[in-house]
């Protein structure tokens, strides 16, 4: 289900999504997938890594924002890794700078997200997150 | 007794309904195509009824839609939710279903087994990637449908699903073309004292949801408004006329931008709580000496002054809409110096996969010369479009205070009244 141009990783217990070098309208249900998954599947927090992101339109960042949404309501929330300029510049005209909590790093990004109680971080996903409205696979493109 | 199927007039039979969906797919407006389709499947697979449930992605229900020896689904517009029931757990589980026992226990929807339907397959419809629908067949008879029955229905089903999409598209490809065309002004409103020209051009492939509107208000004074809602086809381009509605509407309660912004901010979180849009928001004294800009997340203005090389207009940045509520909004004024033109645009027109949208606002930038917007825009859309189809939407817009006039008493519209007020 996953698409291999968001591909999702746990590291220390936390999904961090790899960005491909362009997200934009073609390719951008994708990364609403990773994300769905992502959050299916975390602690509550998760990381999108935008390292390799040269180019992000409106709908790459259409599913970042609603990304963050989910996260939060739930007690977690979506961290940013960027490098480089582009990105950065497009969250700075867009305003989202001032309200994503972004990092230089990945160790920096997971260094804010407290550990997992118990050490077992897939034991601990709480019953309901699956069921969240927008998780199931049917809403992702919609 | 059973109803037995010979495998042979099976593969027949299969040619026969891949016969019929290609010649069809290219008459696909035809909706009967799918009762068509049923109706072929039913006769393939010797079974006694066919139908097809679409799924409603809105609602997460599937819709019964068409049907061979079931009509009744159809006429009563039976809807299961999906992951319950027979249909509703195919969709749910992306995979195919037979029963061998159809009852209360087994399937939701009553009309099946008050037919005496004994036995059922379903399968589900995909097309590109994720399910669009179910399509079944039963049988009045008790029957055990085989892997070879269940290939054969896969088949007509994904025939199916790509005919329905194909035909969805263009349905939404013409309601979004209606809708975008109502939507953004056909003719520019007539401004003493002011020049206006505009282009918009729908990327290729999908619709998005860019639009802008100009108009006076009351008490003198224009608006000038350029948005970009984020997703494309009919859901963007709704989305897109309750924001330019909205706008409209707060645009007459209020003189202040950010108020106006903040308004509609708090409307779409509310009502539309998953949409996210770029809105510049102008408002133009009625001299059109100056302009107040509130920006939600689009980009500023470019300005270019007779003589001179343009510059992008230093405007406070602000939130895009739709992000987080009570966001602080700033609002920047610009004085406007007789012959300045002003370029609002979206960003279809200077991001370009593969480059940093600097290059692309500098590209801009050199583009724009204090000209007539006429001209203007014809040398914007040269330099930075050229001959390339668009991949997202533009929309651009010029507007040039006229050379040759530098009275205040510009807007033609009633008397410029103590309400143009402009406390920013």
């Amino acid at each position: 289900m996953s698409d291999a141009r968001f591909p999702v990783e746990i590291v220390n217990g936390v999904p961090v999504v790899a960005a491909p070098e362009e997200v934009d309208i073609t390719n951008a249900d994708g990364l609403r997938m990773a994300l769905l998954e992502s959050a299916a599947r975390g602690p509550g927090s998760f990381v999108v890594d935008l390292t390799r992101t040269q180019f992000c339109d409106t709908s790459g960042l259409h599913a970042l924002v609603g990304a963050r949404k989910r996260a939060q309501a739930e007690g977690g929330d979506l961290l940013l890794v960027t490098a480089g300029a582009a990105v950065p510049r497009i969250f700075a005209i867009t305003g989202l700078d001032q309200v994503f909590a972004s990092f230089t790093s990945l160790e920096e990004a997971l260094a804010q997200i407290p550990a997992v109680a118990g050490g077992a971080p897939h034991s601990d996903i709480s019953p309901g997150t699956s069921a969240l409205p927008g998780i199931s696979p049917d809403d992702a493109g919609a | 007794m059973t109803a037995q199927v010979d495998p042979v007039s099976t593969e027949t039979r299969l040619r026969a309904i891949q016969s019929i969906t290609d010649a069809a797919l290219s008459r696909l407006d035809d909706r009967e195509l799918l009762v068509e389709l049923l109706d072929r499947t039913r006769e393939a697979l010797r079974a006694d009824t066919a139908a097809a449930l679409l799924l409603d992605f809105s609602s997460g229900q599937l819709i019964a839609t068409a049907a061979a020896g079931l009509e009744e689904e159809v006429r009563q517009g039976v809807r299961i939710p999906v992951g319950r029931g027979f249909a509703g757990r195919i969709a749910a589980e992306h995979r195919p279903v037979i029963l061998d026992q159809v009852d209360h226990t087994t399937v939701l929807n009553p009309i099946l087994w008050a037919k005496g339907i004994q036995s059922m397959m379903g399968v589900p419809m995909v097309a590109g990637g994720r399910v669009t629908g179910v399509m079944h067949v039963g049988s009045l008879l008790p029957r055990k449908f085989t892997g070879h029955d269940v290939e054969l229905l896969q088949l007509a089903a994904d025939r199916a699903a790509a005919a329905v999409q194909s035909m969805a598209a263009k349905a939404d490809r013409a309601a979004v073309e209606a809708l975008q065309h109502s939507l953004v002004p056909s003719a520019l409103p007539a401004v003493a004292g002011a020049e206006m020209a505009a282009r918009y051009v729908p990327g290729s492939g999908v619709v998005g949801g860019d639009w802008y509107d100009v108009f006076t208000l009351p008490a003198g004074g224009l608006c000038v408004v350029m948005g970009d809602v984020a997703g494309s086809g009919l859901p963007a381009a709704v989305i897109m006329g309750r924001m330019r509605s909205a706008l409209r509407a707060y645009a007459l309660e209020t003189a202040d931008p950010a108020e106006v912004l903040g308004r509609l901010d708090r409307k779409m979180q509310h009502f539309e709580p998953d949409a996210l849009a770029t809105v510049l928001y102008a408002v133009f004294e009625p001299a059109l000496d100056q302009v107040h800009i509130c920006l939600a997340g689009h980009f500023p203005p470019v300005i270019a002054l007779p003589g001179q090389p343009a510059h992008l207009a230093p405007i406070a940045k602000g939130l895009m809409i739709g992000v987080s509520p009570g966001v602080p909004r700033q609002v920047t004024t610009v004085p406007i110096p007789p012959g300045a033109l002003l370029c609002f645009y979206t960003d279809g027109l200077v991001e370009r996969p593969g480059e940093l949208i600097d290059d692309g606002l500098e590209r801009l930038r050199r583009a724009v010369v204090a000209q007539s917007p006429e001209a203007a825009c014809a040398e914007v859309m040269g330099a930075l479009v050229g001959n390339e189809p668009a991949r997202d939407d533009i929309a651009l817009l010029m507007m040039r205070r006229r050379p040759d006039r530098t009275d205040t008493t510009a807007v033609a519209v009633p008397p410029a009244s103590e309400e143009v007020d402009t406390n920013v």
